[in-house]
């Protein structure tokens, strides 16, 4: 019933949109104020498609095998609360989820746009209806949630144990809230073009819509991240895969693109940059959809193999860029005034520095994403293109893009000098100082990473030095690239000093080495609602005498049947303590790694940390107006 | 000075070499640029399936028998294909990968600083 009611409120939105669309046209041509039945009609297909997602989700939580979407991922013996997650943790429910998020947005957007021009927002819901009727038709033809079954099997397949975790069950919507937030900045910037609207009015407005999507884009990638920490079970947060390069990218695109509209705001200039990077940072994440979707990458993500999704998904791609193209060569007014010049040394050119690097990063991750199925499909040669390719071609470069984060937010706009600045070189020859004893102490003499230990120090002791000279101004902007310069900090130090242990041992057992022991000391079996696991239980003794008693799992997953290894983790402020459990095969032994992870806690914490910036920056700006 | 420069760059680099040296890194360093190639996206290093476990043991094997890490990359090359490879070799296949991303670099560094010297005039 609930998957009945689901399948015909698809219908119902389509039918909204028509009518949207119609509306739309009409109001354009004739009325000056803008049509509210344009406002009830879009908060109506609001409704009907959440009307869809929940019956889907009721769908989950009745476990009603005679949808199949259900019947592939769910099962009886799920907890409630994987029931639900189960809901978007596949293809079919993802993208209803998607298609959730960009009528939820336009709805938002046309709310809190009152002050705006009409033809800009009648033009702005016009593009986003397109993008939605899009991912209509996409859901019904090719992706039906709610397709049905018959005879109706009694019980379901399961959902992947490596997604039954709490991390991973609100990561998508988190992620997607960033992903399809920049649809609206898309729709803004083709409407803005198309009405010659670009102006500093409109810079103010649409940079809280990306700071929003920002925020949820650098949120969903951190907990994707923390996820991959302590579930993959190797220890690592990030790994160059393709799909998180894939979430990587908007990320770039946005934050480049969170930069010009400052610019913009304050001088009119770059506007047709700006245009530029609305539509890439759109079309990197239908891309990174379509990439993810289509099965074409080789990665844990690929829970969908089918490639007429693939086509369709590439053809509606090929319609938006061509769309976009056509508005941006036709409509698009070039910079009107072009005599604003500005100095070399100036907040300006800063930003284009750090529009040139981070455009250059993007480019790394892109060429590294995409060029080995390019060369697979064209010689049929496979290549892998892991993180030695990216560190190399990503490690020199943050050295000067670091440096310019510290010094381009001290210069003004149009003309600046640096006279009075004595401290800038202070803190310079700090940092070098403090950098060169740190690679001597950990015995890393590398050239290279004194120098980038020293451009990271520095920004970390500028940044931390506004916020005790300037306090609260600035204080958003000062608080996003502290917690980029503590990132890159913690990343370095996490790398230089984690140690591991790998060895087999039987119940019973010790390993012994100069630093450590572990003592394997017992075994555990307890059976849960929808796994059976052996806990074993370590002492683990550093040389300080410390015991740390690890209890890392095996899990046994009844439906489907799959046994994942769960770590366990010791956290505190300086480091993590990591230990897996694996079996041997066909032996009483059992493989341990042990891991000391230093600064883990630190990494997530910075990352929150430049979310905050960014949080800040959105409340400010409504504070002020 | 410049001479002394460079001596002091080369004895860091030379440092780095010797500290590196130690077999137990230089098998983790190998492993960890392998793909394990039955995983998932993970390294030989990170996974612990039958077969990253029996390339671990080859890897130490060929350590032992005192082959370079350039020369066990060769040696699995020719044994897996370079799909095993995590750091793709420069070569014909390869240069869009390697050289596109910094010609785009230069190309940008162009424009703007094109766009500088108009404004300043």
């Amino acid at each position: 019933m609930a998957s009945l009611i689901g399948f015909y409120s698809l219908f119902f939105s389509l039918g909204f949109s028509v009518l949207i669309l119609f509306f739309s046209f009409k109001n354009l041509k004739n009325t000056i104020n803008f049509d509210n039945k344009l406002l009830s009609l879009t908060f109506l297909q609001l409704l009907f498609i959440i009307l869809s997602f929940f019956g889907l989700i009721i769908a989950f939580i009745n476990s009603d095998f005679s949808n199949s979407t259900v019947f592939n991922h769910s099962h009886t013996t799920k907890p409630l609360f994987y029931k639900i997650s189960g809901t978007w943790g596949n293809h079919e429910g993802s993208l209803l989820l998607w298609l959730l998020v960009l009528s939820l947005f336009i709805f938002l957007f046309l709310i809190s746009s009152k002050k705006q021009p009409k033809k800009y927002r009648v033009l702005t819901l016009l593009f986003q209806q397109i993008i939605i009727i899009g991912f209509l038709i996409f859901l019904i033809q090719t992706s039906n949630p709610f397709a049905q079954i018959y005879p109706v099997p009694s019980e379901g397949l399961g959902l992947n144990p490596i997604l039954q975790d709490p991390a991973l069950a609100i990561h998508p919507p988190i992620l997607y809230l960033g992903y399809v937030g920049s649809s609206i900045i898309f729709s803004s910037v083709l409407a803005a073009s198309s009405t010659n609207y670009i102006s500093k009015e409109w810079a103010k407005h649409i940079k809280q819509w990306i700071l929003i999507s920002w925020i949820f884009l650098t949120l969903g990638i951190l907990l994707g991240s923390i996820w991959a920490y302590y579930e993959l079970g190797w220890g690592g947060f990030w790994f160059w895969d393709p799909v998180e390069n894939v979430s990587l990218m908007p990320w770039l695109a946005l934050t480049t693109l969170f930069h010009c509209v400052l610019v913009l705001e304050k001088k009119l200039l770059l506007t047709s940059w700006v245009v530029i990077l609305s539509i890439a940072t759109f079309t990197l994440s239908m891309s990174g959809t379509f990439l993810v979707r289509s099965g074409i990458l080789n990665s844990v993500h690929t829970f969908a193999n089918d490639p007429e999704r693939g086509l369709y998904i590439l053809i509606f791609l090929f319609t938006l860029i061509f769309l976009s193209l056509f508005v941006f060569f036709f409509f698009h007014k070039t910079d009107r005034q072009n005599n604003s010049s500005f100095f070399w040394l100036s907040k300006e050119t800063s930003i284009l520095i750090n529009n040139w690097f981070m455009m250059y990063f993007l480019a790394v991750v892109l060429i590294g994403t995409i060029y080995p199925i390019f060369l697979d499909v064209l010689t049929s040669q496979k290549i892998s293109v892991g993180p030695p390719f990216y560190h190399k071609l990503i490690i020199p470069f943050l050295i000067p893009f670091l440096l310019a984060m510290a010094i381009g937010p001290k210069l003004n706009w149009i003309k600046s000098n640096l006279q009075n600045k004595s401290y800038l070189l202070l803190l310079f020859a700090i940092s070098l100082i403090l950098s060169f004893l740190i690679i001597r102490i950990l015995e890393i003499s590398f050239l290279v990473n004194t120098i980038l230990f020293t451009s990271a120090f520095y920004l970390f002791f500028i940044t931390l030095r506004d916020f005790f000279i300037k306090g609260f101004k600035n204080l958003a902007q000062n608080i996003a690239h502290f917690g980029f310069s503590l990132l890159i900090l913690s990343i370095l130090f996490n790398n230089f000093l984690s140690n591991e242990v790998i060895t087999n041992l039987k119940i019973g057992e010790t390993y012994k080495s100069d630093e450590l022991t572990i003592n394997f000391e017992k075994i555990e079996k307890i059976k849960k609602q929808n796994f059976e696991a052996i806990i074993g239980k370590f002492n683990v003794k550093s040389d300080n005498e410390l015991v740390d008693i690890l209890k890392p799992e095996l899990r046994i997953y009844n439906q489907p049947n799959i046994v994942t290894s769960e770590a366990d983790i010791k956290t505190n402020l300086l480091s993590d303590k990591f230990m897996t459990m694996n079996l041997v095969q066909n032996q009483e032994y059992f493989n341990i790694r042990y891991q000391i992870k230093p600064f883990m806690i630190w990494i997530w914490f910075s990352v929150i940390l430049i979310s905050f910036g960014g949080l800040f920056s959105f409340f400010k700006k409504k504070y002020e107006n | 000075m410049k001479m002394l420069n460079l001596l002091v760059i080369i004895i860091f680099l030379f440092n780095f070499n010797v500290s590196n040296a130690k077999d137990r890194n230089l098998n983790s360093k190998i492993t960890k640029n392998l793909r394990c190639l039955i995983c998932q996206g993970q390294s030989i290093h990170d996974s612990d399936t039958e077969f990253a476990n029996s390339l671990k043991l080859v890897v130490e094997k060929k350590i032992t028998e005192g082959m370079s890490e350039n020369e066990i990359y060769e040696f699995l090359k020719t044994k897996y294909g370079e799909w095993i490879l995590y750091d793709p070799a420069l070569n014909q296949k390869t240069y869009i990968l390697w050289l596109l991303p910094l010609l785009l670099f230069l190309i940008g560094g162009a424009i703007i600083f094109k766009n500088l010297k108009i404004k300043k005039n």
